[in-house]
Protein backbone atom coordinates (compact mmCIF):
# COMPACT_ATOMS: atom_id res chain seq x y z
CA UNK A 1 0.00 0.00 0.00
CA UNK A 2 2.39 2.70 -1.03
CA UNK A 3 -0.08 5.47 -1.66
CA UNK A 4 -0.74 5.11 1.65
CA UNK A 5 2.80 6.02 2.93
CA UNK A 6 2.11 9.10 0.75
CA UNK A 7 -0.89 10.15 1.85
CA UNK A 8 0.60 9.44 5.69
CA UNK A 9 3.46 11.86 4.64
CA UNK A 10 1.08 14.69 3.17
CA UNK A 11 -1.03 14.33 6.55
CA UNK A 12 2.25 14.64 8.83
CA UNK A 13 3.71 17.38 6.81
CA UNK A 14 0.69 19.21 8.43
CA UNK A 15 0.89 18.10 12.04
CA UNK A 16 3.15 21.26 13.03
CA UNK A 17 1.08 23.66 11.20
CA UNK A 18 -2.27 22.44 12.91
CA UNK A 19 -0.34 22.27 16.11
CA UNK A 20 0.80 25.85 15.40
CA UNK A 21 -2.86 26.90 15.31
CA UNK A 22 -3.88 25.16 18.33
CA UNK A 23 -1.07 26.79 20.48
CA UNK A 24 -1.69 30.70 22.07
CA UNK A 25 1.44 31.47 19.97
CA UNK A 26 -0.47 32.00 16.42
CA UNK A 27 1.41 35.45 15.73
CA UNK A 28 2.37 34.02 12.25
CA UNK A 29 -1.26 32.27 11.33
CA UNK A 30 -2.91 35.43 12.68
CA UNK A 31 -0.68 37.90 10.25
CA UNK A 32 -1.80 39.56 7.23
CA UNK A 33 -5.54 39.56 8.02
CA UNK A 34 -5.38 35.54 9.21
CA UNK A 35 -5.24 34.36 5.33
CA UNK A 36 -3.48 31.54 6.21
CA UNK A 37 -6.44 29.78 8.27
CA UNK A 38 -7.97 30.24 4.63
CA UNK A 39 -4.78 28.44 3.55
CA UNK A 40 -5.57 25.74 5.98
CA UNK A 41 -8.78 25.50 5.38
CA UNK A 42 -8.22 24.63 1.45
CA UNK A 43 -5.40 21.96 2.13
CA UNK A 44 -8.07 20.12 4.85
CA UNK A 45 -10.67 20.57 1.54
CA UNK A 46 -7.92 19.33 -0.76
CA UNK A 47 -6.84 16.48 1.43
CA UNK A 48 -9.93 15.20 1.96
CA UNK A 49 -11.34 15.10 -1.12
CA UNK A 50 -7.94 13.19 -2.47
CA UNK A 51 -7.72 10.44 0.15
CA UNK A 52 -11.69 9.99 -0.63
CA UNK A 53 -10.58 9.83 -4.83
CA UNK A 54 -7.50 7.41 -3.90
CA UNK A 55 -9.79 5.61 -1.52
CA UNK A 56 -12.56 5.30 -4.49
CA UNK A 57 -9.60 4.22 -7.20
CA UNK A 58 -8.62 1.01 -5.26
CA UNK A 59 -12.12 -0.33 -4.94
CA UNK A 60 -12.22 0.47 -8.87
CA UNK A 61 -9.19 -1.14 -9.31
CA UNK A 62 -10.24 -4.46 -7.33
CA UNK A 63 -13.48 -4.76 -9.17
CA UNK A 64 -11.80 -4.33 -12.24
CA UNK A 65 -8.76 -7.36 -11.32
CA UNK A 66 -12.48 -9.03 -10.53
CA UNK A 67 -14.15 -8.99 -13.85
CA UNK A 68 -10.48 -9.01 -15.32
CA UNK A 69 -9.99 -12.30 -13.65
CA UNK A 70 -13.47 -13.77 -14.64
CA UNK A 71 -13.03 -13.56 -18.27
CA UNK B 1 -18.22 13.22 -19.74
CA UNK B 2 -18.75 17.19 -20.24
CA UNK B 3 -19.51 17.52 -16.50
CA UNK B 4 -16.62 16.25 -15.32
CA UNK B 5 -14.57 19.26 -16.90
CA UNK B 6 -17.42 21.65 -16.19
CA UNK B 7 -17.00 19.96 -12.73
CA UNK B 8 -12.88 20.55 -12.61
CA UNK B 9 -13.53 24.07 -14.06
CA UNK B 10 -15.91 25.07 -11.28
CA UNK B 11 -13.84 23.90 -8.49
CA UNK B 12 -10.58 26.20 -10.39
CA UNK B 13 -13.00 29.06 -10.70
CA UNK B 14 -14.29 28.59 -7.25
CA UNK B 15 -10.19 28.23 -5.92
CA UNK B 16 -8.76 31.25 -8.06
CA UNK B 17 -12.48 33.21 -7.10
CA UNK B 18 -11.87 32.79 -3.64
CA UNK B 19 -8.22 33.40 -3.48
CA UNK B 20 -7.49 36.52 -5.58
CA UNK B 21 -10.79 38.51 -5.49
CA UNK B 22 -9.26 41.42 -3.13
CA UNK B 23 -10.72 42.19 0.17
CA UNK B 24 -12.54 45.61 0.50
CA UNK B 25 -10.57 48.15 2.62
CA UNK B 26 -11.26 48.47 6.22
CA UNK B 27 -10.35 49.79 9.44
CA UNK B 28 -8.26 47.55 11.89
CA UNK B 29 -7.57 49.73 14.92
CA UNK B 30 -8.59 53.40 16.19
CA UNK B 31 -6.63 55.03 18.80
CA UNK B 32 -7.65 56.16 20.97
CA UNK B 33 -10.53 54.54 21.45
CA UNK B 34 -12.34 56.91 23.93
CA UNK B 35 -12.08 60.99 24.71
CA UNK B 36 -14.14 63.67 26.25
CA UNK B 37 -16.58 66.08 25.27
CA UNK B 38 -15.10 69.78 23.68
CA UNK B 39 -11.59 67.78 23.09
CA UNK B 40 -9.42 68.71 20.00
CA UNK B 41 -8.93 65.23 19.02
CA UNK B 42 -6.18 63.69 16.95
CA UNK B 43 -7.21 60.37 16.11
CA UNK B 44 -5.20 57.79 14.69
CA UNK B 45 -6.46 55.05 12.55
CA UNK B 46 -4.61 52.01 10.94
CA UNK B 47 -6.38 50.91 7.93
CA UNK B 48 -6.46 47.43 6.28
CA UNK B 49 -6.20 47.13 2.15
CA UNK B 50 -6.63 50.89 2.08
CA UNK B 51 -5.11 53.73 -0.67
CA UNK B 52 -4.10 56.84 1.54
CA UNK B 53 -1.76 58.08 -0.33
CA UNK B 54 -2.71 56.68 -3.44
CA UNK B 55 -6.40 58.31 -2.99
CA UNK B 56 -6.80 62.09 -3.13
CA UNK B 57 -10.03 63.44 -2.06
CA UNK B 58 -10.30 62.00 1.44
CA UNK B 59 -12.92 62.79 4.11
CA UNK B 60 -13.65 61.23 7.21
CA UNK B 61 -16.89 61.75 9.61
CA UNK B 62 -17.77 61.08 14.01
CA UNK B 63 -20.98 60.04 13.22
CA UNK B 64 -23.30 60.03 16.55
CA UNK B 65 -26.90 59.06 15.13
CA UNK B 66 -28.97 59.33 11.65
CA UNK B 67 -28.55 63.34 11.86
CA UNK B 68 -25.43 63.93 14.17
CA UNK B 69 -22.05 63.73 12.84
CA UNK B 70 -18.84 65.96 12.88
CA UNK B 71 -16.67 66.15 9.90
CA UNK B 72 -12.55 66.22 10.08
CA UNK B 73 -11.02 69.10 10.54
CA UNK B 74 -7.84 67.93 9.15
CA UNK B 75 -6.53 64.81 7.46
CA UNK B 76 -2.67 63.90 7.56
CA UNK B 77 -1.73 60.61 5.85
CA UNK B 78 1.39 58.84 7.27
CA UNK B 79 1.12 56.04 4.62
CA UNK B 80 -0.88 54.01 2.67
CA UNK B 81 -2.32 52.52 5.49
CA UNK B 82 -2.25 54.87 8.36
CA UNK B 83 -3.61 58.40 9.02
CA UNK B 84 -3.85 61.03 11.64
CA UNK B 85 -7.57 62.62 11.42
CA UNK B 86 -7.75 65.81 13.32
CA UNK B 87 -11.59 66.64 15.01
CA UNK B 88 -12.72 69.49 17.35
CA UNK B 89 -15.85 67.26 20.02
CA UNK B 90 -18.18 69.15 20.39
CA UNK B 91 -19.01 70.69 24.13
CA UNK B 92 -22.20 68.87 24.83
CA UNK B 93 -23.70 65.22 23.63
CA UNK B 94 -27.28 65.92 21.80
CA UNK B 95 -30.04 65.02 24.34
CA UNK B 96 -27.38 65.46 27.27
CA UNK B 97 -26.38 62.08 27.52
CA UNK B 98 -23.33 60.71 29.68
CA UNK B 99 -22.08 58.52 27.06
CA UNK B 100 -21.97 57.44 23.28
CA UNK B 101 -20.89 55.60 20.35
CA UNK B 102 -19.67 57.43 17.19
CA UNK B 103 -19.10 55.89 14.22
CA UNK B 104 -15.91 55.81 11.99
CA UNK B 105 -16.50 57.42 8.70
CA UNK B 106 -13.65 57.43 5.95
CA UNK B 107 -14.01 58.17 2.55
CA UNK B 108 -11.74 58.75 -0.62
CA UNK B 109 -11.76 57.83 -4.43
CA UNK B 110 -9.70 54.93 -4.50
CA UNK B 111 -11.41 52.89 -1.60
CA UNK B 112 -15.05 54.23 -1.58
CA UNK B 113 -16.42 54.62 1.90
CA UNK B 114 -15.13 52.42 4.70
CA UNK B 115 -16.84 52.39 8.74
CA UNK B 116 -15.65 51.47 11.63
CA UNK B 117 -18.59 50.84 13.82
CA UNK B 118 -18.21 52.41 17.41
CA UNK B 119 -14.83 53.07 16.96
CA UNK B 120 -14.61 55.81 19.21
CA UNK B 121 -16.35 56.54 22.65
CA UNK B 122 -17.17 60.15 23.44
CA UNK B 123 -17.64 60.88 27.44
CA UNK B 124 -19.85 63.95 29.13
CA UNK B 125 -16.81 65.47 30.58
CA UNK B 126 -17.57 68.35 33.38
CA UNK B 127 -14.86 70.77 33.03
CA UNK B 128 -15.76 73.28 30.79
CA UNK B 129 -13.63 73.55 28.00
CA UNK B 130 -12.99 76.62 26.10
CA UNK B 131 -14.61 74.79 23.04
CA UNK B 132 -17.45 73.81 24.54
CA UNK B 133 -19.62 76.17 23.58
CA UNK B 134 -19.63 74.32 20.36
CA UNK B 135 -22.72 72.31 19.52
CA UNK B 136 -23.79 69.14 17.63
CA UNK B 137 -25.16 70.32 14.42
CA UNK B 138 -27.64 68.48 12.24
CA UNK B 139 -24.52 67.53 9.86
CA UNK B 140 -26.14 64.72 7.35
CA UNK B 141 -23.56 62.58 5.43
CA UNK B 142 -23.76 62.45 1.58
CA UNK B 143 -22.23 61.94 -1.76
CA UNK B 144 -20.13 59.25 -0.29
CA UNK B 145 -17.84 57.11 -3.09
CA UNK B 146 -18.20 53.66 -4.20
CA UNK B 147 -15.21 51.25 -4.38
CA UNK B 148 -15.57 50.36 -8.47
CA UNK B 149 -14.25 46.68 -8.24
CA UNK B 150 -15.63 43.86 -7.29
CA UNK B 151 -13.81 42.27 -3.21
CA UNK B 152 -15.02 40.72 -0.16
CA UNK B 153 -17.03 42.83 2.41
CA UNK B 154 -14.61 43.54 5.10
CA UNK B 155 -15.77 42.79 8.41
CA UNK B 156 -13.90 42.95 11.81
CA UNK B 157 -12.31 39.66 13.27
CA UNK B 158 -13.36 38.38 10.39
CA UNK B 159 -10.78 40.03 8.28
CA UNK B 160 -9.53 37.77 5.25
CA UNK B 161 -11.41 34.79 7.06
CA UNK B 162 -14.51 35.89 4.94
CA UNK B 163 -13.02 33.53 2.25
CA UNK B 164 -13.98 30.42 3.64
CA UNK B 165 -17.71 30.94 2.97
CA UNK B 166 -16.36 29.93 -0.71
CA UNK B 167 -15.37 26.98 0.46
CA UNK B 168 -16.96 25.79 3.85
CA UNK B 169 -20.52 27.15 3.20
CA UNK B 170 -19.95 25.51 -0.55
CA UNK B 171 -19.43 22.50 1.63
CA UNK B 172 -22.49 22.37 3.06
CA UNK B 173 -24.72 23.23 0.46
CA UNK B 174 -23.12 20.39 -1.85
CA UNK B 175 -24.01 18.47 1.25
CA UNK B 176 -27.65 19.10 1.00
CA UNK B 177 -27.85 18.54 -2.70
CA UNK B 178 -26.08 15.58 -2.70
CA UNK B 179 -28.53 14.41 0.21
CA UNK B 180 -31.25 15.61 -1.80
CA UNK B 181 -30.01 13.20 -4.88
CA UNK B 182 -29.55 10.50 -2.05
CA UNK B 183 -33.10 10.34 -0.76
CA UNK B 184 -34.65 10.70 -4.71
CA UNK B 185 -32.92 7.48 -5.16
CA UNK B 186 -33.97 5.76 -2.19
CA UNK B 187 -37.31 6.44 -2.61
CA UNK B 188 -36.88 5.06 -6.52
CA UNK B 189 -35.28 1.93 -5.16
CA UNK B 190 -38.29 1.57 -2.29
CA UNK B 191 -40.53 1.82 -5.18
CA UNK B 192 -38.63 -0.24 -8.45
CA UNK B 193 -36.65 -2.54 -5.76
CA UNK B 194 -33.88 -1.72 -8.34
CA UNK B 195 -30.68 -2.33 -7.25
CA UNK B 196 -29.23 -0.07 -9.15
CA UNK B 197 -31.18 3.07 -7.63
CA UNK B 198 -29.58 1.87 -4.46
CA UNK B 199 -26.12 2.23 -6.03
CA UNK B 200 -26.72 5.72 -6.61
CA UNK B 201 -27.97 6.63 -3.41
CA UNK B 202 -25.54 5.26 -1.10
CA UNK B 203 -22.73 6.81 -3.52
CA UNK B 204 -24.56 10.14 -2.92
CA UNK B 205 -25.28 9.26 0.34
CA UNK B 206 -21.23 8.52 1.14
CA UNK B 207 -20.06 12.00 -0.68
CA UNK B 208 -22.58 13.88 1.25
CA UNK B 209 -20.92 12.97 4.63
CA UNK B 210 -17.83 12.82 3.53
CA UNK B 211 -18.52 16.69 2.42
CA UNK B 212 -19.86 17.03 6.07
CA UNK B 213 -17.34 15.74 8.16
CA UNK B 214 -14.54 18.14 6.15
CA UNK B 215 -17.57 21.08 6.72
CA UNK B 216 -17.12 20.32 10.66
CA UNK B 217 -13.35 20.21 10.29
CA UNK B 218 -13.10 23.56 8.35
CA UNK B 219 -15.63 25.22 10.08
CA UNK B 220 -13.86 24.38 13.04
CA UNK B 221 -10.55 25.50 11.98
CA UNK B 222 -12.28 29.19 11.00
CA UNK B 223 -13.65 29.09 14.61
CA UNK B 224 -10.78 28.71 16.13
CA UNK B 225 -9.20 31.73 14.31
CA UNK B 226 -12.56 34.27 14.74
CA UNK B 227 -14.18 32.66 17.93
CA UNK B 228 -11.02 31.74 19.66
CA UNK B 229 -11.87 28.45 20.29
CA UNK B 230 -12.09 24.76 18.20
CA UNK B 231 -15.47 24.11 19.42
CA UNK B 232 -18.17 26.19 20.95
CA UNK B 233 -21.46 25.20 22.80
CA UNK B 234 -23.06 26.43 19.75
CA UNK B 235 -26.52 25.33 19.09
CA UNK B 236 -25.75 24.82 15.17
CA UNK B 237 -22.31 23.33 16.16
CA UNK B 238 -23.71 20.71 18.40
CA UNK B 239 -26.80 19.80 16.24
CA UNK B 240 -25.03 19.14 13.10
CA UNK B 241 -22.45 17.31 14.62
CA UNK B 242 -25.36 15.20 16.09
CA UNK B 243 -26.71 15.05 12.37
CA UNK B 244 -23.45 13.69 10.95
CA UNK B 245 -23.65 11.00 14.04
CA UNK B 246 -27.33 9.66 12.90
CA UNK B 247 -25.53 9.49 8.94
CA UNK B 248 -22.25 8.05 10.00
CA UNK B 249 -25.12 5.21 11.66
CA UNK B 250 -26.11 5.18 8.01
CA UNK B 251 -22.28 3.56 6.78
CA UNK B 252 -22.67 1.29 10.10
CA UNK B 253 -25.98 -0.11 9.07
CA UNK B 254 -24.52 -0.49 5.32
CA UNK B 255 -21.51 -2.40 6.63
CA UNK B 256 -23.84 -4.35 9.09
CA UNK B 257 -25.47 -6.58 6.66
CA UNK B 258 -24.21 -8.84 3.87
CA UNK B 259 -27.68 -9.83 2.00
CA UNK B 260 -28.04 -7.14 -0.70
CA UNK B 261 -31.56 -6.69 -0.85
CA UNK B 262 -32.47 -6.84 3.13
CA UNK B 263 -29.18 -4.19 3.08
CA UNK B 264 -30.55 -1.78 0.77
CA UNK B 265 -34.00 -1.80 1.82
CA UNK B 266 -33.10 -0.83 5.44
CA UNK B 267 -30.60 1.70 4.41
CA UNK B 268 -33.17 3.35 1.86
CA UNK B 269 -35.90 3.87 4.75
CA UNK B 270 -32.97 4.94 6.96
CA UNK B 271 -31.69 7.40 4.50
CA UNK B 272 -34.90 9.23 4.75
CA UNK B 273 -35.48 9.01 8.25
CA UNK B 274 -32.25 10.78 8.89
CA UNK B 275 -32.70 13.51 6.21
CA UNK B 276 -35.90 14.11 7.86
CA UNK B 277 -34.15 14.33 10.90
CA UNK B 278 -31.17 16.54 9.58
CA UNK B 279 -33.64 19.39 8.49
CA UNK B 280 -35.02 20.59 11.68
CA UNK B 281 -31.47 20.08 13.59
CA UNK B 282 -29.64 22.28 10.95
CA UNK B 283 -32.11 24.56 9.66
CA UNK B 284 -35.15 25.20 12.28
CA UNK B 285 -32.97 24.36 15.95
CA UNK B 286 -30.57 27.27 15.37
CA UNK B 287 -32.77 29.41 14.42
CA UNK B 288 -35.16 29.25 17.42
CA UNK B 289 -31.87 30.19 19.78
CA UNK B 290 -28.97 32.15 19.18
CA UNK B 291 -26.32 31.15 17.45
CA UNK B 292 -22.78 32.17 16.40
CA UNK B 293 -23.67 31.30 12.67
CA UNK B 294 -24.74 34.33 10.52
CA UNK B 295 -28.14 33.94 9.56
CA UNK B 296 -29.57 32.21 12.68
CA UNK B 297 -31.12 33.39 16.03
CA UNK B 298 -31.76 36.90 14.54
CA UNK B 299 -28.14 37.33 13.47
CA UNK B 300 -27.92 39.15 10.02
CA UNK B 301 -25.85 37.30 7.31
CA UNK B 302 -24.48 39.73 5.03
CA UNK B 303 -27.26 41.31 4.63
CA UNK B 304 -25.80 44.95 4.62
CA UNK B 305 -24.41 44.13 1.13
CA UNK B 306 -28.30 44.03 -0.47
CA UNK B 307 -29.07 46.98 -2.01
CA UNK B 308 -31.89 47.45 -0.17
CA UNK B 309 -30.67 46.53 3.08
CA UNK B 310 -33.71 44.88 4.43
Amino acid sequence: MNYKKFLLIIAALWIPVLLKAASQDTDFLRSTGKIYSVVIVICILFLGIIIFLFRLDRKLTKLENQINNEQ
Amino acid sequence: MWWKILGAAIFMYVLIGGLLTPLNPGITAVSPSKTGTGEDLILSVTGYNTHFTTAKNHRAWLKLDSIHAVPAENISILNENTAELRFLIPGTLPDNEELAAATLILDNEMDGSFVQPSALFIQNSQTQNPASDREWQQYIIKDLSVRKSMGFPYRNILNETIRNTFFHVALWFAMFLLLIAGIYYAIRYLRTQDIVFDHYSSAFNKVAILYGILGLITGSVWAKFTWNTFWTTDVKLNMTAVAMLIYLAYLVLRGSSADQDKRARLSAAYSIFAFVALIPLVFVIPRLTDSLHPGNGGNPALGGEDLDNT
